[in-house]
């Protein structure tokens, strides 16, 4: 045991010295992470984009139709960029991608709409855009009803009716919502919380690859091997322990900048994600270990963990939600750690409900753990052969 | 003719390097042909349908019922359990088993009789924003539809188009340009196009890059060989053999994907292809120059594989380009998929012609000429390297 204990610390320490002296490890564990967190968190800063671009194309240009304009620019998310009565101008600067979207407020509106002539009111997006469009969407259809509001107010105004009863009498039914958790509806709150351990999590599992497959590479996996008393389990703690201590570390940054610094929502309390983000580092870490088990070629070891981890960042459902997916995509991203991970923030640090609700995902990480155990005689012999295959 | 012949002599070697190595066949072939359909496949439902949510009916009326029954009707929504408070429901939510809850109160039929407006609350989990936009659509439709039976209902005496011309006196059309179902295919693929075949280039040309690495002592990257002696040579003559594979595989991507999975194609094709020349250029010599940072065959996935998500970002597909800081722009116009995607979606998605694209494609122009300089400097250095290794 004593003996055993030793052995972990002299493997450690060689680790330790490999990771710290090739800069690739530096890349890939410290400055590659850190770029990625400071870039998302620097871009989504805002929480939601605001003052997008839009054109208004006004054929009426009265009292009413410029009054219409001028409290459409007032909604934050929307600028009005360009007035024009030409349509085609500012079709032309949405092609060019210059405007979002287009308000036409069409010719004699002002008059049509106070003789029962039924104006139309028409808003345009460009839903090539989809964050732009929908945004705009949203205020350009709020306007639009706004409008209408105003023009029966004059009417019922007009006929003498008014008093309190008239907000009732202009919208009969009001439907209040509630985005729990997620008042300000912050696009950066639901980003930045998957794409920062999603980014991680990728880093993880090449670093776990690359760094099994170069001892075999540089013929120095059977000294490494017998540094560990010949026990494949000991030499791969000696390995994965040091990388994992780092990426945990990085995992807090990322942690404190999400809740610290960015003040997203935290209603869980630290403990159950730092418990999170710990499973998932090491989940990815045996996940790795068993890809590298199961092909002796590290090109493809690593093909694949680059696959898993680009495809996390769609199949999670954390943009697009996973219950619309087809069948076999609903039941895929089960397979993989950060659709857990990401089912974990849901419920406890947006949501904050008791942990007893997410022991599904838990556990689904700590299944992750034992995947290796299916590998490790092979991955030994695999290690005294040394036979490095390109 | 000598220049002709040294081209000749590197293409031909590189042809076969890429041919003979299946992990570069893996990177220009089938991550080609496979990862769009990937994609594809995740997103094709497009929305978010039926998303399923209770409901707390205190008011218990027929008009809470109808509210319920319109909402339920529509493509969004599917009501999945009725509970008696919202204690129960919230519960539910913790299941998972509903994604939002309708709370109608007791005063809701009688407000609306007495003519006092009457409120109900839609309350969202907010771990999809998807779910919780279509289920505030569908919300609002219904209650302003109700809303304005209500108000001709309260008109007594009145005629028929003086009813309609209360109720509303303007009406609102909407109309979704350039993606008609509002749907996640057609946004995102593009972008999701224009980075694969950029990507798989970093991937596969630093992959021929390490493996030269490897196999040759002391990491010199050119074989000692007189056609290697000129750098412009060597670049132009691996840009030949990459780009026939790419020209086939780019029709593919760029013209039969969209069209197999029924993806918005409004642009010109010829308009279209004279754009991505210059962008499948500009794509080989990045690839040719940033491949030096692949020090080994296996290094490409932890040097370039990470960098699409941002990439995906700073085109302004994902986050709009008004939204994003200025200097990250400038960064981003460093990278050929920056203009492609911006190019490419204006073409194809919104119908843009080459001159209104023309600063896109003067951009992809310039990277094209800038990158080969930097890939032929990077050639120069490593040809002094090897007459020094020599000497």
């Amino acid at each position: 045991m004593r003996e055993n204990i030793k052995a972990l610390g002299v493997l450690m320490k060689r680790e330790i010295r490999m990771l710290a002296g090739r800069r690739i490890y530096w890349f890939v564990m410290i400055f590659a992470p850190l770029f990625c967190f400071l870039f998302f968190m620097d871009l989504l800063k805002d929480g939601l984009p605001e003052k997008l671009p839009v054109a208004v194309v006004d054929e009426d240009n009265t009292t009413t139709s410029r009054s219409l304009v001028r409290s459409l620019n007032t909604f934050a998310q929307t600028d009005v960029v360009m007035r024009t009565a030409n349509f085609s101008e500012a079709r032309e600067a949405l092609q060019r991608g210059d405007v979002y979207g287009i308000f036409y407020v069409p010719a004699d509106f002002r008059r049509d709409a106070s003789t029962g002539g039924e104006p139309v009111l028409s808003f345009y997006t460009n839903d090539s855009y989809f964050l732009a469009g929908s945004l705009l969407y949203k205020d350009m259809r709020m306007q639009s009803n706004l409008a209408n509001g105003a023009v029966q107010q004059t009417l019922l105004l007009a006929k003498g009716e008014g008093g309190p009863l008239l907000a009732a009498k202009l919208m009969p039914i009001v439907l209040d919502t509630h985005p729990l958790n997620n008042p300000w509806l912050s696009y950066a709150v639901y980003l930045a919380n998957f794409l920062l351990p999603a980014f991680l999590c990728m880093f993880v599992m090449f670093t776990t690859v690359y760094s099994i497959s170069e001892e075999i590479k540089r013929r120095t996996s059977r000294e490494w091997l017998e540094k560990g008393n010949g026990s494949i389990i000991l030499a791969l703690m000696g390995k994965l322990i040091p990388q994992a201590l780092v990426f945990t570390a990085m995992g807090m940054l990322a942690l404190s900048m999400l809740y610290g610094y960015a003040h997203f929502p935290l209603n869980s309390g630290f403990f159950p994600m730092f418990l999170a983000m710990v499973l998932m580092i090491l989940a990815s870490q045996c996940f790795a270990l068993f890809v590298t088990g199961m092909t002796r070629r590290s090109r493809i070891a690593l093909s694949a963990c680059a696959l898993w981890g680009v495809l996390s960042f769609s199949i999670c459902g954390f943009t697009y939600p996973v219950r619309s997916m087809p069948e076999l995509a609903q039941i895929g991203s089960n397979l993989f750690q950060m659709r857990h991970y990401f089912l974990i923030y849901v419920d406890q640090a947006l949501n904050g409900i008791p942990m007893v609700f997410s022991w599904q995902s838990y556990a689904a990480l700590m299944v992750y753990l034992f995947l290796p155990i299916f590998i490790l005689p092979k991955l030994k012999s695999d290690l005294l052969e040394f036979k490095y295959l390109p | 003719m000598v220049f002709w012949t040294d081209i000749y002599y590197v293409f031909k070697r590189e042809f076969y390097a890429v041919f003979r190595d299946h992990a570069v066949l893996t990177f220009f072939v089938a991550l080609m042909l496979g990862y769009p359909v990937v994609y594809t496949f995740i997103y094709s439902n497009e929305v978010a349908r039926e998303v399923p949510v209770a409901v707390v009916d205190h008011s218990k009326s027929a008009l809470s019922r109808e509210f319920i029954r319109n909402w339920n009707a529509t493509a969004s929504v599917d009501v999945v359990a009725r509970c008696e408070d919202m204690e129960s429901a919230r519960l539910l939510m913790y299941k998972k088993d509903i994604y939002g809850i309708l709370e109608i109160p007791a005063d809701f039929s009688k407000n609306v009789v007495r003519g006092e407006q009457a409120h109900v609350s839609l309350y969202c989990d907010m771990g999809a924003l998807l779910n919780y936009k279509a289920l505030l659509t569908a919300g609002t439709d219904v209650s302003l539809a109700m809303g304005k039976d209500i108000q001709v209902r309260g008109m007594e005496y009145a005629t028929e188009i003086a009813e309609q011309m209360v109720s509303s006196p303007v009406r609102i059309q909407d109309v979704k340009l350039f993606n008609p179902q509002g749907g996640f295919t057609s946004f995102l693929i593009p972008a999701v196009l224009i980075l694969v075949v950029q990507q798989s280039l970093l991937l596969g040309v630093g992959t021929i890059t390490g493996t030269e690495r490897d196999r040759r002592r002391r990491g010199v990257l050119l074989p000692d060989n007189r056609h290697f002696r000129r750098p412009a040579r060597v670049v132009l003559g691996k840009a030949f053999a990459y780009l026939p594979i790419y020209f086939v595989m780019s029709y593919w991507v760029f013209f039969i994907v969209p069209r197999l999975f029924g993806m918005t194609q409004v642009g010109g094709r010829g308009e279209l292809m004279l754009f991505l020349f210059p962008f499948l250029l500009a794509c080989t010599f990045f690839a040719i120059a940033m491949s030096f940072f692949s020090r080994e065959r296996e290094m490409p996935f932890l040097i370039f594989v990470f960098t699409s998500v941002p990439l995906m970002f700073i085109s302004g597909i994902s986050w709009p380009k008004s939204a994003i800081p200025e200097y990250w722009v400038w960064f981003g116009k460093l990278f050929p998929s920056s203009f492609g995607i911006d190019g490419f979606v204006k073409i194809n998605n919104t119908g843009a012609t080459l001159s209104e694209v023309l600063p896109e494609f003067w951009g992809l122009c310039i990277l094209m000429v800038f990158y080969f300089i930097v890939a032929c400097l990077l050639y120069k250095r490593e040809y002094k390297k090897l007459k020094i290794n020599k000497g």
